[in-house]
């Protein structure tokens, strides 16, 4: 971890495009002013490793789970009940 | 004479061969949360699962995230700016067991995806509102 110190009002530069800046100390809690484009995603630690611990989780989804969920009819909606309109279904599966 | 329209095959172990058309793959600049070198998905309905969806990288398909729109848990979810409903769709992704055994949704950290431009990303709203474990079950009174 590279650590630098700062005063109040100065800034931290990150690669081209990722500018920090202390802008205040008060009780036991910096506020950080953070200037990145848009295509730079800035969170905080611990919401990101949240989400991420989440989708780790998602990703190993099995199918059977979520069939004897919906057979099991526990879920708080009705399926039916809500017409959206959804994305073009683009993958179709074809046994070999 | 039709073109012939570039197709590849996913092998999945859940979903069997995926015949997936190379302009139905949805770029994800960004990857999602935690899997940001897995920028290409394609989206599929499973028969007898609607109306979730699932996710599958091309790059990797094992990787496969069940999704739902979050209409039908908030009809009012909202993501705080203007988006362009004819040409973005919005899904939350889907933990199926927590460790209470409750499906949960993130409605914290939607997908979006663009379908005219296809390309998607995860937003993660700034709003407490929103939970990553939104409880989507039920429980039995028996």
């Amino acid at each position: 971890m590279l650590v630098l110190s700062r005063k109040i009002g100065e800034d931290v530069k990150i690669g081209n495009s990722v500018t920090v800046t202390v802008l205040s100390y008060d009780r036991g809690v910096v506020r950080l002013g953070i200037q990145a484009p848009k295509e730079v995603a800035v969170h905080r630690k611990e919401i990101y490793d949240k989400i991420a611990e989440l989708n780790k989780i998602a990703a190993k989804s099995q199918l059977t789970k979520l069939k004897d969920a919906l057979n099991s009819n526990h879920l708080i909606f009705n399926a039916n009940e809500v017409n959206l309109a959804i994305p073009k279904n683009n993958g179709s599966k074809s046994n070999y | 004479m039709d073109s012939q329209k570039v197709k590849i095959i996913l092998q999945t172990n859940q979903f069997g061969n995926l015949e997936v058309e190379e302009d139905s793959i949805y770029f994800f600049p960004n990857g999602v949360l935690g899997f940001e070198d897995y920028k290409n998905y394609v989206l599929i309905s499973e028969e007898g699962t609607a109306p979730f969806k699932w996710l599958i990288s091309i790059d990797e398909p094992s990787i496969g995230f069940p999704i739902l729109s979050p209409f039908y848990l908030d009809s009012e979810y909202n993501i705080g700016k203007n988006i362009d409903l004819d040409n973005n769709v919005l899904f939350v992704i889907i933990t199926l067991q927590d460790q209470n055994g409750n499906m949960s949704a993130n409605l914290k950290a939607p997908l979006i995806f663009n379908i005219k431009q296809m390309t998607g990303e995860q937003l993660i709203l700034p709003f407490e509102k929103y939970l990553t474990n939104y409880i989507i079950t039920r429980e039995s009174k028996e």
